[in-house]
Protein backbone atom coordinates (compact mmCIF):
# COMPACT_ATOMS: atom_id res chain seq x y z
CA UNK A 1 0.00 0.00 0.00
CA UNK A 2 1.53 3.36 -0.78
CA UNK A 3 1.39 6.84 0.87
CA UNK A 4 -0.87 8.32 -1.31
CA UNK A 5 -3.70 5.66 -0.90
CA UNK A 6 -3.97 6.92 3.11
CA UNK A 7 -6.76 8.64 3.69
CA UNK A 8 -6.76 11.49 5.77
CA UNK A 9 -8.21 9.90 8.20
CA UNK A 10 -5.39 8.16 9.54
CA UNK A 11 -4.89 10.22 12.17
CA UNK A 12 -7.37 8.71 14.26
CA UNK A 13 -5.26 5.54 14.09
CA UNK A 14 -2.16 7.22 14.98
CA UNK A 15 -3.88 8.56 17.66
CA UNK A 16 -4.85 5.67 19.44
CA UNK A 17 -1.19 4.43 18.75
CA UNK A 18 -0.16 6.83 20.79
CA UNK A 19 -2.82 6.34 23.71
CA UNK A 20 -3.71 10.35 22.79
CA UNK A 21 -6.65 11.12 25.28
CA UNK A 22 -8.06 14.02 22.96
CA UNK A 23 -8.10 11.78 20.38
CA UNK A 24 -10.01 8.99 21.52
CA UNK A 25 -12.03 11.35 23.19
CA UNK A 26 -12.70 12.59 20.03
CA UNK A 27 -14.17 9.32 18.22
CA UNK A 28 -16.61 8.68 21.25
CA UNK A 29 -17.76 12.23 20.65
CA UNK A 30 -18.09 12.03 16.62
CA UNK A 31 -18.83 8.26 16.08
CA UNK A 32 -20.16 6.66 19.02
CA UNK A 33 -23.98 8.56 19.10
CA UNK A 34 -24.64 6.25 15.43
CA UNK A 35 -23.36 3.30 16.67
CA UNK A 36 -25.19 3.63 20.10
CA UNK A 37 -28.37 4.44 18.30
CA UNK A 38 -27.89 1.61 15.84
CA UNK A 39 -27.59 -0.81 18.72
CA UNK A 40 -30.87 0.64 20.44
CA UNK A 41 -32.34 0.17 17.30
CA UNK A 42 -31.28 -3.54 17.39
CA UNK A 43 -32.43 -5.07 20.77
CA UNK A 44 -29.37 -3.76 22.68
CA UNK A 45 -28.77 -0.79 25.60
CA UNK A 46 -25.90 1.56 25.96
CA UNK A 47 -24.18 -0.77 28.13
CA UNK A 48 -23.96 -3.42 25.06
CA UNK A 49 -23.36 -0.69 22.71
CA UNK A 50 -20.56 1.07 25.45
CA UNK A 51 -18.86 -2.90 24.65
CA UNK A 52 -19.07 -3.31 21.25
CA UNK A 53 -17.18 0.03 20.97
CA UNK A 54 -14.51 -0.20 23.52
CA UNK A 55 -13.76 -4.27 22.00
CA UNK A 56 -13.68 -2.51 18.16
CA UNK A 57 -11.13 0.15 19.31
CA UNK A 58 -9.06 -2.24 21.11
CA UNK A 59 -9.14 -4.69 17.69
CA UNK A 60 -7.84 -1.74 15.59
CA UNK A 61 -4.86 -0.96 18.11
CA UNK A 62 -3.70 -4.32 18.32
CA UNK A 63 -3.61 -4.80 14.48
CA UNK A 64 -1.86 -1.09 14.39
CA UNK A 65 0.54 -2.03 16.81
CA UNK A 66 1.59 -5.15 15.68
CA UNK A 67 0.61 -5.06 12.22
CA UNK A 68 0.20 -1.75 10.96
CA UNK A 69 -2.62 -0.28 9.76
CA UNK A 70 -3.00 1.74 6.79
CA UNK A 71 -6.74 3.27 6.66
CA UNK A 72 -7.76 3.51 2.62
CA UNK A 73 -10.98 4.72 3.63
CA UNK A 74 -12.82 6.87 5.82
CA UNK A 75 -12.75 6.09 9.64
CA UNK A 76 -16.71 6.63 10.00
CA UNK A 77 -17.18 4.05 7.59
CA UNK A 78 -14.76 1.55 8.94
CA UNK A 79 -15.43 1.86 12.40
CA UNK A 80 -18.96 2.03 11.87
CA UNK A 81 -19.14 -1.64 10.03
CA UNK A 82 -16.34 -3.08 12.33
CA UNK A 83 -19.12 -1.99 15.19
CA UNK A 84 -21.97 -3.35 13.08
CA UNK A 85 -20.61 -6.43 12.87
CA UNK A 86 -19.63 -7.26 16.08
CA UNK A 87 -23.26 -6.38 17.20
CA UNK A 88 -24.56 -8.65 14.87
CA UNK A 89 -22.36 -11.44 15.89
CA UNK A 90 -23.55 -10.95 19.25
CA UNK A 91 -26.70 -11.34 18.46
CA UNK A 92 -26.12 -14.44 16.74
CA UNK A 93 -24.18 -16.03 19.62
CA UNK A 94 -26.70 -15.38 22.36
CA UNK A 95 -30.11 -16.35 20.05
CA UNK A 96 -30.51 -19.55 17.71
CA UNK A 97 -32.79 -17.59 16.12
CA UNK A 98 -31.48 -16.39 12.69
CA UNK A 99 -31.16 -12.69 12.94
CA UNK A 100 -32.77 -10.90 10.36
CA UNK A 101 -31.56 -7.70 9.95
CA UNK A 102 -31.45 -5.08 7.22
CA UNK A 103 -27.98 -5.54 5.44
CA UNK A 104 -26.79 -2.47 3.45
CA UNK A 105 -23.39 -4.11 2.75
CA UNK A 106 -24.14 -3.44 -1.24
CA UNK A 107 -23.41 0.36 -0.41
CA UNK A 108 -19.94 -0.36 0.98
CA UNK A 109 -17.52 0.26 -1.01
CA UNK A 110 -14.75 -2.09 -1.67
CA UNK A 111 -12.16 -0.63 0.00
CA UNK A 112 -14.26 -0.59 3.21
CA UNK A 113 -15.01 -4.01 2.81
CA UNK A 114 -11.60 -5.34 2.44
CA UNK A 115 -9.87 -3.76 5.63
CA UNK A 116 -13.16 -4.99 7.67
CA UNK A 117 -12.15 -8.66 6.39
CA UNK A 118 -9.17 -7.78 7.12
CA UNK A 119 -9.22 -6.20 10.83
CA UNK A 120 -12.40 -9.07 11.77
CA UNK A 121 -9.86 -11.96 10.22
CA UNK A 122 -6.40 -10.48 12.35
CA UNK A 123 -9.11 -10.30 16.17
CA UNK A 124 -10.27 -13.85 15.17
CA UNK A 125 -6.37 -14.59 15.69
CA UNK A 126 -6.17 -12.57 18.27
CA UNK A 127 -9.01 -14.12 20.35
CA UNK A 128 -7.40 -17.82 19.28
CA UNK A 129 -4.61 -16.72 21.05
CA UNK A 130 -5.80 -15.53 24.03
CA UNK A 131 -8.45 -18.09 24.55
CA UNK A 132 -5.27 -20.42 24.17
CA UNK A 133 -3.54 -18.49 26.80
CA UNK A 134 -6.27 -19.05 29.21
CA UNK A 135 -6.37 -22.91 28.70
CA UNK A 136 -2.45 -23.41 29.98
CA UNK A 137 -1.61 -24.48 33.27
CA UNK A 138 -1.09 -21.31 35.57
CA UNK A 139 2.30 -21.89 36.30
CA UNK A 140 3.29 -21.16 32.70
CA UNK A 141 0.52 -18.16 32.90
CA UNK A 142 2.78 -16.68 35.47
CA UNK A 143 6.33 -17.13 34.04
CA UNK A 144 4.95 -16.03 30.63
CA UNK A 145 3.19 -12.81 32.27
CA UNK A 146 6.24 -12.10 34.18
CA UNK A 147 8.84 -12.44 31.25
CA UNK A 148 6.78 -10.22 29.06
CA UNK A 149 5.97 -7.31 32.41
CA UNK A 150 9.38 -7.08 33.32
CA UNK A 151 12.32 -5.94 32.33
CA UNK A 152 14.56 -9.37 32.55
CA UNK A 153 14.44 -12.72 33.13
CA UNK A 154 16.93 -12.35 36.35
CA UNK A 155 13.78 -10.39 37.66
CA UNK A 156 11.57 -13.11 36.80
CA UNK A 157 13.01 -15.96 38.47
CA UNK A 158 13.70 -13.33 41.63
CA UNK A 159 10.27 -12.59 41.64
CA UNK A 160 9.57 -16.61 41.52
CA UNK A 161 12.00 -16.97 43.78
CA UNK A 162 13.33 -19.89 41.38
CA UNK A 163 16.65 -20.20 39.25
CA UNK A 164 17.58 -18.31 36.11
CA UNK A 165 17.98 -20.96 34.13
CA UNK A 166 14.62 -23.08 35.54
CA UNK A 167 12.45 -20.09 34.16
CA UNK A 168 14.67 -19.58 30.61
CA UNK A 169 14.13 -23.46 29.84
CA UNK A 170 10.27 -22.59 31.66
CA UNK A 171 9.34 -19.84 29.05
CA UNK A 172 10.66 -21.40 25.71
CA UNK A 173 8.44 -24.49 27.05
CA UNK A 174 5.55 -22.67 27.56
CA UNK A 175 5.73 -20.80 24.70
CA UNK A 176 6.05 -24.19 22.75
CA UNK A 177 3.25 -25.52 24.35
CA UNK A 178 0.97 -22.50 23.66
CA UNK A 179 1.89 -22.69 19.90
CA UNK A 180 1.21 -26.20 20.08
CA UNK A 181 -2.21 -26.10 21.40
CA UNK A 182 -3.11 -23.64 18.73
CA UNK A 183 -1.53 -25.28 15.72
CA UNK A 184 -4.38 -28.36 17.04
CA UNK A 185 -7.33 -26.19 17.28
CA UNK A 186 -10.16 -26.31 14.88
CA UNK A 187 -10.09 -22.98 15.02
CA UNK A 188 -6.57 -22.55 13.79
CA UNK A 189 -7.22 -25.11 11.00
CA UNK A 190 -10.25 -22.97 9.83
CA UNK A 191 -7.89 -19.75 9.71
CA UNK A 192 -5.16 -20.99 7.84
CA UNK A 193 -7.96 -22.11 5.25
CA UNK B 1 8.56 -30.19 18.38
CA UNK B 2 11.08 -30.82 21.16
CA UNK B 3 12.26 -29.03 24.71
CA UNK B 4 15.63 -28.61 22.42
CA UNK B 5 13.73 -27.26 19.17
CA UNK B 6 11.77 -24.37 21.48
CA UNK B 7 15.15 -23.69 23.22
CA UNK B 8 17.20 -23.22 20.43
CA UNK B 9 14.01 -20.95 18.87
CA UNK B 10 14.08 -18.94 22.13
CA UNK B 11 18.05 -18.44 22.20
CA UNK B 12 17.29 -17.78 17.95
CA UNK B 13 15.02 -14.69 18.95
CA UNK B 14 16.36 -13.13 21.54
CA UNK B 15 20.15 -13.28 20.19
CA UNK B 16 21.97 -15.15 22.12
CA UNK B 17 23.51 -17.84 19.41
CA UNK B 18 27.08 -18.18 18.73
CA UNK B 19 27.83 -17.10 14.66
CA UNK B 20 28.35 -21.07 14.07
CA UNK B 21 25.12 -21.54 15.96
CA UNK B 22 23.49 -19.21 14.16
CA UNK B 23 24.11 -20.38 10.76
CA UNK B 24 23.41 -23.69 11.67
CA UNK B 25 19.94 -22.68 12.41
CA UNK B 26 19.42 -20.80 9.57
CA UNK B 27 20.13 -23.03 7.19
CA UNK B 28 17.64 -25.79 9.20
CA UNK B 29 15.19 -23.16 8.38
CA UNK B 30 15.92 -23.12 5.01
CA UNK B 31 15.93 -26.66 4.64
CA UNK B 32 12.98 -28.32 7.24
CA UNK B 33 9.95 -26.89 6.16
CA UNK B 34 7.89 -28.31 9.39
CA UNK B 35 10.83 -26.92 11.60
CA UNK B 36 10.43 -23.51 10.07
CA UNK B 37 6.53 -23.55 10.44
CA UNK B 38 7.02 -24.41 13.62
CA UNK B 39 9.50 -21.44 14.58
CA UNK B 40 7.36 -18.84 12.64
CA UNK B 41 4.50 -19.65 15.05
CA UNK B 42 6.70 -19.72 17.59
CA UNK B 43 7.73 -15.68 16.72
CA UNK B 44 4.10 -14.65 16.29
CA UNK B 45 3.21 -16.29 19.25
CA UNK B 46 5.83 -14.59 21.01
CA UNK B 47 4.87 -11.20 19.83
CA UNK B 48 1.30 -11.94 20.52
CA UNK B 49 2.49 -12.24 24.46
CA UNK B 50 5.15 -9.26 24.40
CA UNK B 51 2.01 -7.10 23.05
CA UNK B 52 -0.53 -8.98 25.62
CA UNK B 53 1.75 -7.60 28.40
CA UNK B 54 3.24 -5.07 27.11
CA UNK B 55 2.84 -1.36 29.87
CA UNK B 56 1.33 0.51 26.48
CA UNK B 57 -1.11 -2.31 25.72
CA UNK B 58 -2.04 -2.03 29.51
CA UNK B 59 -2.32 2.16 29.96
CA UNK B 60 -3.89 1.94 26.54
CA UNK B 61 -6.94 -0.33 27.62
CA UNK B 62 -7.33 1.65 31.19
CA UNK B 63 -7.64 4.80 29.39
CA UNK B 64 -9.86 3.65 26.92
CA UNK B 65 -12.75 2.11 29.98
CA UNK B 66 -12.08 5.23 31.28
CA UNK B 67 -13.01 7.75 28.11
CA UNK B 68 -15.57 5.33 27.68
CA UNK B 69 -17.33 5.48 31.19
CA UNK B 70 -16.76 9.19 30.90
CA UNK B 71 -18.81 9.36 27.91
CA UNK B 72 -21.52 7.14 28.26
CA UNK B 73 -22.02 8.95 31.87
CA UNK B 74 -22.14 12.30 30.68
CA UNK B 75 -24.88 11.00 28.24
CA UNK B 76 -27.07 9.46 30.45
CA UNK B 77 -26.79 12.83 32.63
CA UNK B 78 -27.98 14.89 30.26
CA UNK B 79 -30.65 12.94 29.69
CA UNK B 80 -31.78 13.20 33.23
CA UNK B 81 -31.70 17.37 33.12
CA UNK B 82 -34.75 18.28 34.08
CA UNK B 83 -36.45 22.00 34.45
CA UNK B 84 -34.24 24.18 37.24
CA UNK B 85 -36.67 27.16 38.73
CA UNK B 86 -34.37 30.46 39.57
CA UNK B 87 -34.19 29.89 43.60
CA UNK B 88 -32.37 26.79 42.88
CA UNK B 89 -29.45 28.89 41.51
CA UNK B 90 -29.46 30.63 44.86
CA UNK B 91 -28.90 27.69 46.57
CA UNK B 92 -26.82 26.23 44.22
CA UNK B 93 -24.46 28.96 44.27
CA UNK B 94 -24.37 28.83 48.47
CA UNK B 95 -23.41 25.40 48.10
CA UNK B 96 -20.65 26.04 45.79
CA UNK B 97 -19.74 28.77 48.41
CA UNK B 98 -19.79 26.42 51.04
CA UNK B 99 -18.17 23.67 49.36
CA UNK B 100 -15.13 25.69 48.07
CA UNK B 101 -14.36 26.89 51.27
CA UNK B 102 -14.31 23.26 52.58
CA UNK B 103 -12.16 22.44 49.81
CA UNK B 104 -9.89 25.23 50.29
CA UNK B 105 -9.31 24.74 54.26
CA UNK B 106 -9.12 21.21 53.84
CA UNK B 107 -4.76 21.26 53.21
CA UNK B 108 -2.90 18.86 51.26
CA UNK B 109 -4.01 16.41 48.69
CA UNK B 110 -4.56 12.71 49.89
CA UNK B 111 -2.24 10.48 50.24
CA UNK B 112 -1.74 6.52 50.58
CA UNK B 113 -0.64 6.74 54.47
CA UNK B 114 -4.56 8.00 55.02
CA UNK B 115 -5.84 4.72 53.56
CA UNK B 116 -3.52 1.87 54.99
CA UNK B 117 -5.73 0.43 57.69
CA UNK B 118 -6.01 -3.02 56.20
CA UNK B 119 -8.69 -5.44 57.75
CA UNK B 120 -6.92 -8.34 59.30
CA UNK B 121 -6.26 -11.71 57.18
CA UNK B 122 -8.06 -14.61 59.35
CA UNK B 123 -7.53 -17.46 56.83
CA UNK B 124 -6.12 -20.15 58.83
CA UNK B 125 -8.62 -22.68 60.79
CA UNK B 126 -7.43 -24.00 64.21
CA UNK B 127 -5.15 -27.25 63.60
CA UNK B 128 -4.41 -26.21 59.81
CA UNK B 129 -1.26 -27.02 58.94
CA UNK B 130 0.36 -25.25 56.30
CA UNK B 131 3.20 -23.16 57.84
CA UNK B 132 3.84 -20.69 55.45
CA UNK B 133 0.16 -19.68 55.52
CA UNK B 134 0.04 -19.54 58.66
CA UNK B 135 3.26 -17.34 59.68
CA UNK B 136 2.24 -14.82 56.66
CA UNK B 137 -1.51 -14.95 58.29
CA UNK B 138 0.44 -13.92 61.26
CA UNK B 139 2.88 -11.39 59.90
CA UNK B 140 0.32 -9.62 58.36
CA UNK B 141 -1.53 -8.73 61.18
CA UNK B 142 1.29 -7.36 62.78
CA UNK B 143 2.45 -5.27 59.88
CA UNK B 144 5.45 -7.11 59.06
CA UNK B 145 4.82 -7.10 55.46
CA UNK B 146 7.98 -7.81 54.60
CA UNK B 147 8.19 -11.09 56.51
CA UNK B 148 4.79 -11.55 55.25
CA UNK B 149 5.87 -11.59 51.71
CA UNK B 150 8.50 -13.76 52.35
CA UNK B 151 5.53 -16.38 53.69
CA UNK B 152 3.42 -15.55 50.76
CA UNK B 153 6.49 -16.86 48.38
CA UNK B 154 7.00 -19.94 50.43
CA UNK B 155 3.44 -21.16 49.84
CA UNK B 156 2.96 -23.43 46.81
CA UNK B 157 -0.08 -23.03 45.10
CA UNK B 158 -1.44 -19.47 45.30
CA UNK B 159 -4.40 -19.48 43.83
CA UNK B 160 -7.21 -18.80 46.58
CA UNK B 161 -8.05 -15.15 46.24
CA UNK B 162 -8.23 -14.20 49.57
CA UNK B 163 -4.74 -15.50 49.61
CA UNK B 164 -3.89 -13.56 46.76
CA UNK B 165 -5.36 -10.32 48.07
CA UNK B 166 -3.83 -10.56 51.18
CA UNK B 167 -0.20 -11.32 49.63
CA UNK B 168 -1.12 -8.62 47.01
CA UNK B 169 -1.49 -5.57 50.23
CA UNK B 170 1.52 -6.82 51.71
CA UNK B 171 3.48 -6.49 48.39
CA UNK B 172 1.89 -2.77 47.69
CA UNK B 173 2.93 -2.28 51.24
CA UNK B 174 6.43 -3.06 50.21
CA UNK B 175 6.50 -1.33 46.77
CA UNK B 176 6.33 -4.49 44.96
CA UNK B 177 3.22 -2.88 42.55
CA UNK B 178 4.17 -5.24 39.55
CA UNK B 179 3.67 -8.35 41.12
CA UNK B 180 0.70 -7.14 43.07
CA UNK B 181 -1.05 -5.15 40.54
CA UNK B 182 -0.67 -8.39 38.35
CA UNK B 183 -2.51 -10.40 41.49
CA UNK B 184 -5.04 -7.75 41.64
CA UNK B 185 -5.75 -8.06 37.96
CA UNK B 186 -6.29 -11.45 37.83
CA UNK B 187 -9.02 -11.12 41.30
CA UNK B 188 -10.44 -8.25 39.78
CA UNK B 189 -11.26 -10.76 36.72
CA UNK B 190 -12.36 -13.35 38.76
CA UNK B 191 -15.81 -14.46 40.62
CA UNK B 192 -14.53 -14.17 44.09
CA UNK B 193 -16.13 -11.70 46.97
CA UNK B 194 -12.45 -9.93 46.51
CA UNK B 195 -13.48 -9.11 42.88
CA UNK B 196 -13.82 -5.26 43.66
CA UNK B 197 -12.12 -4.64 46.57
CA UNK B 198 -8.96 -5.67 44.20
CA UNK B 199 -10.27 -2.32 41.99
CA UNK B 200 -9.92 -0.66 45.06
CA UNK B 201 -6.58 -1.49 46.44
CA UNK B 202 -5.27 -1.37 42.59
CA UNK B 203 -6.13 2.51 43.00
CA UNK B 204 -4.25 2.31 46.30
CA UNK B 205 -1.07 1.56 44.87
CA UNK B 206 -1.12 4.32 42.25
CA UNK B 207 -1.85 6.10 44.80
CA UNK B 208 1.03 5.40 46.46
CA UNK B 209 2.98 5.70 43.55
CA UNK B 210 1.72 8.95 42.80
CA UNK B 211 0.08 8.17 39.70
CA UNK B 212 -3.28 10.30 40.40
CA UNK B 213 -4.58 9.69 37.03
CA UNK B 214 -4.34 6.15 36.98
CA UNK B 215 -5.93 5.91 40.33
CA UNK B 216 -8.71 8.03 39.68
CA UNK B 217 -9.47 5.96 36.41
CA UNK B 218 -9.22 2.54 38.61
CA UNK B 219 -11.66 4.73 41.61
CA UNK B 220 -14.48 5.35 38.87
CA UNK B 221 -14.24 1.31 37.91
CA UNK B 222 -15.66 0.74 41.18
CA UNK B 223 -19.34 -0.39 41.32
CA UNK B 224 -21.92 1.47 42.83
CA UNK B 225 -22.63 -2.04 45.06
CA UNK B 226 -19.47 -2.37 46.07
CA UNK B 227 -18.00 -1.89 49.81
CA UNK B 228 -15.65 0.36 48.78
CA UNK B 229 -17.70 2.75 46.82
CA UNK B 230 -18.05 5.33 48.91
CA UNK B 231 -14.83 5.28 49.87
CA UNK B 232 -13.81 5.73 46.37
CA UNK B 233 -16.13 9.00 45.44
CA UNK B 234 -14.94 10.90 48.32
CA UNK B 235 -11.31 10.04 47.46
CA UNK B 236 -12.18 10.98 43.80
CA UNK B 237 -13.60 14.20 44.91
CA UNK B 238 -10.34 15.22 47.27
CA UNK B 239 -8.33 13.78 44.02
CA UNK B 240 -10.41 16.62 41.54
Amino acid sequence: MTEKNTHSDQFYIEGLLQNDSAVIQSIYKKFAPKVKNYIRMNSGDDDAAADVIQEVLIAIYNQAKTKGLQLTCPFDAYFFLLCKRRWLNELKKSSNKGVTIKDDTLSISESVQELVLQAEAFDEKQSLFDEMFQKLGEKCQEVLKLSFVLKTMEEVAHQLNVTYGYVRKKKSLCTGQLTEMIQQSNRYKSLKK
Amino acid sequence: MNEEAYNSFESYLNNEMSTEERLDFESKLQDDSQFRESFELYKETSAFLEHKFSAETQDFKKNLASVSKDYFSEEEEEAKVISFKPWYYAAAASVVILLGTWIFMKGPTPEYGDYDQHENASFIERGDADKNLKNAQDFFNKKEYGKAVVSFQKIQNLDNPEHQYFYAIALIETDNYVKAEMLLNEIQHGTSVYKNKAIWYSALSELKQKNMEECKSLLRQIPEDSEDYDKAQELLKELD
